[in-house]
C-alpha cells in the first residue's frame, strides 16, 4: 500500500483546510478518534475504558468555547 | 520522571530504516517493537504529559489535541507509505516494550487479518454539504383570506418537509454511487459546525475503502457527482492512511 499526502481538490471543490494547507483538524479527528485499531493498552491506560468521543466533543467544544470568548472567530455565526 | 510508549501503528513489511527522516513526539526516535512478522511503532513518551493522571487534562486542550494528532498522523503516513500499515487510535500507551509485545502476540492474528483487508487499498473522505439556498425570491400575495394565508403556511411546511427529505435521498443515493469502486464503505457522523467552522449544512461524511487501481474511477464518481449537482458542494479528500477501515474484528 502506498499513501502519499493527501490530494487537494480533484476537481470537485478544494478542501477545507487550515492555514498552510493542512488537513483540517476536525477532519483528522474524524479519523484518529472515532476509528483506528483500538487495543488495549498496558498498565498505564489505553483510554480504552473511556468514551473517546465524549472526550472530543466535550475537549473540543470546550475550547472552541473559551477561543470565542477570546474573542476569536470561528465560524458558526454567519447567519446564513 | 517515568516514561512510557506510545503507538502509532501496526506495520508489517517496514524496511529498515525507513522511517529514520521522521520522530515523534519532542524529537523522539521511532523504535520498532517486533513480533514475528509484525512491527509496531512507537517512541518514548513522558508519563506526566502521557500518563493516566494528565491526560484527562491534556485532553481538555485543543492546542494538545492538534500537536499530538498532527504528530500521530504523520508519523502513520510515514508508515504507511513505506509499508502496510494498521493505525491505531490517538493516544494508545504502554509501560514499555514488553507490554507492546505481550499485546501484539495477543491480537496477532486480528492484526494480520487487518491488514489483509487494507493492503493494495487507500481510504478516501467524502463530504458533501448542501449549498445554502437562495432566499424565497417571489414576494408573497398578499393574502384575500386567512384561510389563504394558512393554506400558504401549510404549504412551505410541506416544501420544508420535502426538502429534508430529498436531502436524506440524496444523502443515500450519493453514498451508494460512491460505493461502487469502493470494497468498504462507512457513514461518519456529520461534523459539528463549531469544529468545522463551516456553515452549509453537512448531509454527507463518507469513508471509502478504494483498491489503489480503482482510486482514479472513484475520484472522477465523486467529480460527476459534484459537477451533476450544482446544489451540493462535494469535498473529496484522500488519499488517507486506513484509518476508518483497519480495525479488529474481535478484540
Amino acid at each position: 500500500m502506498t499513501v502519499t499526502e493527501p490530494a487537494r481538490a480533484t476537481g470537485v471543490e478544494p478542501v477545507g483546510s487550515g492555514p498552510g494547507g493542512q488537513i483540517a483538524l476536525v477532519d483528522l479527528l474524524d479519523r484518529l478518534l472515532g476509528t483506528g485499531v483500538v487495543l488495549a493498552g498496558d498498565v498505564v491506560i489505553s483510554l480504552a475504558g473511556v468514551d473517546l468521543v465524549q472526550v472530543r466533543l466535550h475537549a473540543l467544544i470546550t475550547s472552541v468555547r473559551s477561543e470565542m470568548g477570546a474573542g476569536m472567530r470561528v465560524g458558526d455565526d454567519c447567519d446564513l | 520522571m517515568s516514561g512510557g510508549l506510545y503507538l502509532f501503528a501496526v506495520s508489517r513489511g517496514l524496511p529498515e530504516g525507513a522511517l529514520s527522516a521522521v520522530t515523534g513526539f519532542d524529537g523522539e526516535h521511532l523504535r520498532l517493537v517486533r513480533s514475528g512478522d509484525l512491527q509496531a511503532v512507537v517512541c518514548a513518551v513522558d508519563l506526566a504529559e502521557f500518563g493516566e493522571a494528565a491526560l484527562p487534562r491534556n485532553l481538555e486542550d485543543l492546542r494538545w489535541v492538534e500537536h499530538v494528532a498532527r504528530t500521530h498522523d504523520e508519523v502513520v503516513r510515514a508508515v504507511a507509505r513505506h509499508a502496510e500499515a494498521a493505525p491505531m487510535r490517538l493516544v494508545t500507551i504502554y509501560a514499555d516494550e514488553d507490554g507492546v509485545r505481550r499485546q501484539l502476540d495477543r491480537v496477532h492474528d486480528d492484526l494480520v487479518a487487518a491488514l489483509d483487508r487494507v493492503t493494495g487499498r487507500s481510504e478516501w473522505g467524502v463530504k458533501v454539504y448542501a449549498r445554502p439556498g437562495e432566499p424565497p425570491a417571489a414576494p408573497a400575495p398578499r393574502e384575500a383570506s386567512g384561510a389563504a394565508y394558512l393554506q400558504r403556511k401549510r404549504e412551505a411546511a410541506q416544501a420544508r418537509r420535502t426538502a429534508d427529505e430529498q436531502v436524506e435521498h440524496v444523502a443515500r443515493a450519493l453514498h451508494e454511487a460512491l460505493s461502487g469502486a469502493t470494497v468498504a464503505a462507512r457513514v461518519l457522523a456529520p461534523q459539528d459546525p463549531r469544529l468545522s467552522g463551516r456553515h452549509e449544512r453537512m448531509i454527507h461524511n463518507g469513508a471509502y475503502l478504494v483498491p489503489e487501481e480503482r482510486a482514479d474511477e472513484f475520484q472522477a464518481t465523486a467529480t460527476l457527482l459534484g459537477s451533476s449537482r450544482p446544489d451540493l458542494i462535494v469535498e473529496l479528500q484522500g488519499p488517507w492512511p486506513p484509518y476508518s477501515f483497519a480495525v479488529l474484528e474481535t478484540g
